[in-house]
């Protein structure tokens, strides 16, 4: 310790610990006069009105009691039931109250048939040790016959009381899980941030989807009942309530046949499909597969399915709508087309020569037609999904043009869908490639970007809505899961000639039903008139050497993407379908979106395009 | 002065015994452990009996007691040189909780480095009043007007960073802490009473500024009837625990409004309610006995402490204790509002019970490692 520091040695310092200890006498009995005042207000509460307060605990039968509040229902688009709750039936247990804690596991082990009896044990051998005077719910729910059991001998077992509760239910199982998401036991995490008092008495909450987005219009508020007990706390009678708030309900945009009919399509492939109203961007289809069922996880999820579903190489919990990303491929075309003509980087008559490549700075950038196209021009170009045509335009533009070009189409940018976490894919720039990569942008990249390839990732939604977008002739909608009365038109892309838009789509309308276009053979028998554009993304580029899928391993399979809408002039309806590792575009994706587009008018729209179906189905009716 | 160094050694050595030796205060170590006894079996009868609650507890005291053992070990001229240290990075941990803390119940209290989550506040408790002692160490009695003014803004500055998460009342209470070092440093008697006068005329503006909740609480405190299903109830429920509880107590684990579920926060907030049902008035009496048992240790060795830094330091640490007491007893016997406090060292936890053993460690400290000299 310092010399200065030290105070015995001099009169000052004397004086100074005098000082000190002379507010230490008034420090100890200010604490001595408050500790008094204590002890008079306890002599008053346990002396004087001890009494009255002994009166008041022994007559104190009056607990309160919280009542949570029942979840809102989810429902589809046409009031079909998505998420429902379902009583059923569980025990409740107070071990103060137990006259014979063995004898009533064993009649509870008798009961629960269905449960190992060593479950049922180890249950209690836990609930031994906790606080006795608590309840504790039995962690198995009970079957209504089961409960009827235990009702009849219930009067030989006090301390245990049958109680039923909701439980969240989902009736279509693994249909739209990724859209609906589900509910799950609160966990320590979500604990720490939520109101404590609007989840008294509620042990779920929503955990993905729809579920978790609408939390709070969903849970609803609980409500507080004050209990009149007796002696042993069994309840006399219900005084006062102030009832809970039942969560709302919540009507969502989608069709649960739509949906469950595009799922089918996909039978065991992985990927997404997103099918919306272009006009209000109202999602009529969710679609990611594989799928799962959810109501496994509404009262906590066994070990060993979880680790089988996290486990699966297929990837079941991944929401590939919202964050599968991929290389759109060619469906970027009839985007980039339409950005070269309104800027006029190019005239839609304007004819390239296409040799089945195009050479730059030595390297050679293949078509997919080896021998090439000939004499190409715009309706051309998409119409046959000519590469070489795009790949020189992309020269002319470069890629701030065509960024510029294929941002207002959403590209690049969160949807705003009503689901957390989406993907923003990218949207590749010079600007964009300088901070993200922190390196310069290469002229050669600017070519396969023309293609969908190279830096370019899409999520299907962003597909579909960057199509629902073409399909408006420019007017940017929100997609959204949740029905709203007002439609929500964020802006409009300016127009600087429709004819250019209409173009663009007439050819899309070529891809569907002109002799040459890539989807032609799905859509011959259609009695509308639809726009599309289909799409082959290499997953992986192949050095040399042509494509082969019976030799390549299935994850480095091509991906199948296929755009589209109905009808050309008044579309009602825009998809995106992309299928993972299934080759290429008119192979697989172009027949799933066609015929997904052609159930949506079968139920919908069957007076106008299928009146003989029409007519079956009254004859049947 | 002179002293005769070699005859006081002796004496001091004479004196000297094993407790000393490890630098633990046989007294203080006795009050403490009577508490911690008490608070164990409070607690289990709390609980309903549960098992793992106590052994928990059992567990967080065997670790308090050895951290206390620890921090007995350094020296206060240890502490003294690191001080600016500590209140430096005690600053650094407030702001970061302010921009990277994690908000638990509508309020960022909480910092998470890797694996351990911690309230810098609760650091704050003892590194105020020692970097307040610190910068008092080198005056004189009274210290200068520049000197208080330092101390009070550094008080302010501290304060106001919890305020803002917002935390008002462990900020009224850290913030008293650091006065109390400013009162045994010897604040003068004018300055005192015009502050208090103060205080008292600037209530209504504290009002304005409260958030809602805490509004609820003081209204509920001065009319715990108007409010019966909502925080009212607590208040209400711990009277009438108390109340019945009479002269002799319901005896040990007879406490029907912890057993019944009427009394919320049993094991810890409210712990001294089921103690003062179980034990009666004569209970509640002892356990005051004990506390100023401990606290009159505590003052005692401030006295005897021999320099500024070390004496300020123990006084202070004594009478937070002692604010922490009367906080949470005026609370749950409705003489004070409801504030979330627990009751020292029987309050059922881990954060407060820790803050508190290392301030008893570093009070043996002081007390243990003395230089040899006398008067």
């Amino acid at each position: 310790m310092p010399e200065h520091l030290d105070f015995n040695s001099d009169s000052e310092s004397f004086h100074q610990k005098k000082q000190f200890q002379f507010r230490l006498y008034v420090a100890f009995i200010f604490t001595l006069i408050l500790f008094a005042i204590l002890i008079a207000r306890m002599t008053q509460l346990q002396w004087l009105e001890h009494e009255r307060y002994q009166g008041l605990a022994e007559g104190n039968r009056i607990s309160i009691e919280t009542l949570p509040p029942t979840r809102g229902k989810i429902f589809d688009r046409n009031h079909i039931l998505l998420a429902d709750n379902q009583p059923v039936y569980t025990l409740k247990l107070i071990r103060e109250k137990m006259d014979n804690i063995d004898a009533t596991m064993l009649a509870i082990q008798v009961i629960l048939d269905n449960i190992e009896p060593q479950r049922v044990h180890e249950f209690f051998q836990k609930f031994k040790k906790r606080n006795r005077s608590k309840s504790y719910s039995l962690p198995f729910s009970l079957s209504e016959a089961q409960a009827a059991q235990f009702a009849v001998i219930s009067h030989k077992h006090p301390g245990v009381t049958l109680s039923a509760r909701l439980k969240r239910t989902y009736p279509y199982g693994a249909a739209a899980v990724h859209a609906l998401g589900y509910v799950g036991r609160i966990n320590t995490k979500e604990l720490k941030n939520l109101d404590p008092k609007a989840y008294r008495g509620t042990d779920i909450i929503g955990k993905t989807g729809i579920e978790r987005y609408y939390e709070n219009i969903l849970h609803g508020s609980p409500g507080i009942q004050q209990i009149e007990t007796n002696v042993r706390g069994r309840v006399l009678r219900k005084l006062e309530t102030l009832p809970a708030t039942p969560g709302k309900d919540i009507h969502l945009t989608l069709d649960i046949k739509l949906q469950q009919f595009a799922e089918s399509l996909m039978g065991e492939m992985r990927g997404g499909i997103v099918a919306m109203d272009p006009q209000s961007g109202e999602v009529l289809a969710f679609v990611s597969t594989p799928t799962f069922d959810p109501n496994l996880f509404v009262d906590g999820i066994d070990h060993k399915s979880y680790n089988a579903l996290r486990d699966n190489p297929n990837r079941p919990f991944i929401n590939r709508v919202i964050n599968g990303r991929y290389p759109p491929g060619s469906t970027t075309k009839p985007f980039m087309a339409l950005g070269a003509i309104e800027n006029k980087f190019i005239s839609p008559n304007k004819k390239i020569y296409d040799p089945g490549y195009l050479v730059y700075k030595d390297h050679r950038y293949r078509d997919w037609k080896r021998t090439g196209h000939g004499l190409v021009d715009m309706n051309k170009a998409i119409v046959e999904s000519c590469d070489t045509y795009f790949y020189e335009l992309s020269l002319d533009m470069g890629i701030d043009n065509i960024h510029d070009a294929l941002a207002p189409f959403g590209f690049g940018a969160h949807t705003g869908i009503d689901i957390h976490g989406e993907s923003k894919g990218i949207l590749p720039s010079q600007k964009w490639k300088r901070e993200v990569k922190g390196k310069p942008w290469f002229r050669g990249e600017t070519i396969i970007s023309s293609i969908g390839q190279g830096y370019n990732l899409v999520t299907p939604l962003q597909l579909a809505r960057a199509t629902a977008i073409l399909a408006n002739r420019g007017k940017v909608i929100r997609p959204h899961l949740v029905r709203s009365h007002k439609t929500e038109v964020l802006e409009q892309i300016e127009i600087k000639k429709i004819s250019n838009w209409e173009k663009v789509i007439k050819s899309m309308e070529n891809v569907m039903h002109s002799k040459k276009g890539t989807a032609r053979q799905h859509a011959l028998h259609l009695p509308f008139k639809m726009a599309g554009k289909t799409g082959t993304a290499q997953v992986f580029s192949l050095n040399a050497g042509d494509y082969d899928a019976e030799t390549l391993h299935e994850k480095l399979h091509d991906h199948s993407l296929f755009v589209g809408f109905a009808p050309v002039d008044k579309p009602k309806i825009a998809i995106a379908v992309i299928a993972e590792n299934a080759g290429s575009g008119s192979k697989t994706a172009a027949p799933i979106g066609v015929k997904v587009i052609e159930e949506f008018f079968k139920l919908y729209y069957s007076d106008l395009y299928y009146p003989e179906q029409e007519a079956v189905n009254t004859n049947e009716n | 002065m002179k002293i005769n160094l070699s005859q006081n050694q002796q004496v001091y050595r004479k004196n000297k015994g094993f407790l000393e030796s490890i630098h633990i205060d046989g007294w203080l170590l006795l009050g403490i452990l009577l508490l911690l006894a008490t608070s164990l079996a409070v607690v289990y009868s709390a609980s309903g009996g549960d098992e793992a609650v106590m052994t928990r507890q059992a567990i967080r005291i065997g670790v308090a007691l050895t951290v206390l053992f620890l921090f007995a070990q350094i020296p206060p001229n240890v502490i003294y040189i690191f001080t600016p240290w500590f209140f430096l990075l005690g600053i650094l941990m407030l702001i970061s909780v302010l921009l990277f803390g994690d908000v638990g119940k509508g309020a960022q209290r909480w910092l998470e480095i890797g694996p351990v989550r911690f309230q810098p506040s609760e650091a704050m408790k003892l590194i105020l009043p020692i970097t307040i002692a610190w910068l008092f160490a080198h005056s004189k009695f009274p210290p200068s007007f520049s000197r208080l003014i330092l101390g009070t803004a550094l008080i302010a500055f501290t304060g106001s960073l919890i305020v803002v998460q917002p935390d008002l009342g462990t900020s009224l209470l850290i913030g008293l802490s650091g006065l109390s070092v400013l009162f045994f440093a010897g604040l003068p008697w004018k300055v005192i009473f015009t502050a208090m006068a103060g205080v008292v005329l600037s209530a209504p503006v504290a009002w304005h500024f409260m958030h809602a909740y805490q509004k609820q609480r003081v209204l509920t405190f001065l009319t715990p009837e108007s409010d019966p299903l909502g925080s009212g109830y607590h208040i209400i429920q711990s009277k009438i625990a108390i109340g019945s509880g009479g002269i002799d107590g319901k005896g040990y684990m007879g406490s029907t409004q912890a057993h019944l579920e009427f009394l919320p926060e049993s094991t810890t907030d409210f712990i001294f309610s089921v103690l003062a049902e179980e034990f009666g008035l004569i209970g509640v009496i002892g356990l005051l006995l004990l506390y100023s048992l401990v606290i009159a240790r505590g003052l005692y060795i401030a006295s005897q402490a021999q320099d500024n830094f070390t004496r300020l330091i123990a006084a202070s640490f004594m009478m937070t204790l002692f604010v922490y007491i009367f906080v949470n007893i005026g609370m749950v016997s409705g003489l004070l509002p409801v504030v979330g406090l627990p009751l020292p060292l029987m309050s059922y936890g881990g954060s407060s019970l820790l803050t508190l053993m290392i301030s008893f460690g570093i009070l043996m400290s002081i007390h243990t490692h003395k230089k040899l000299l006398s008067n």
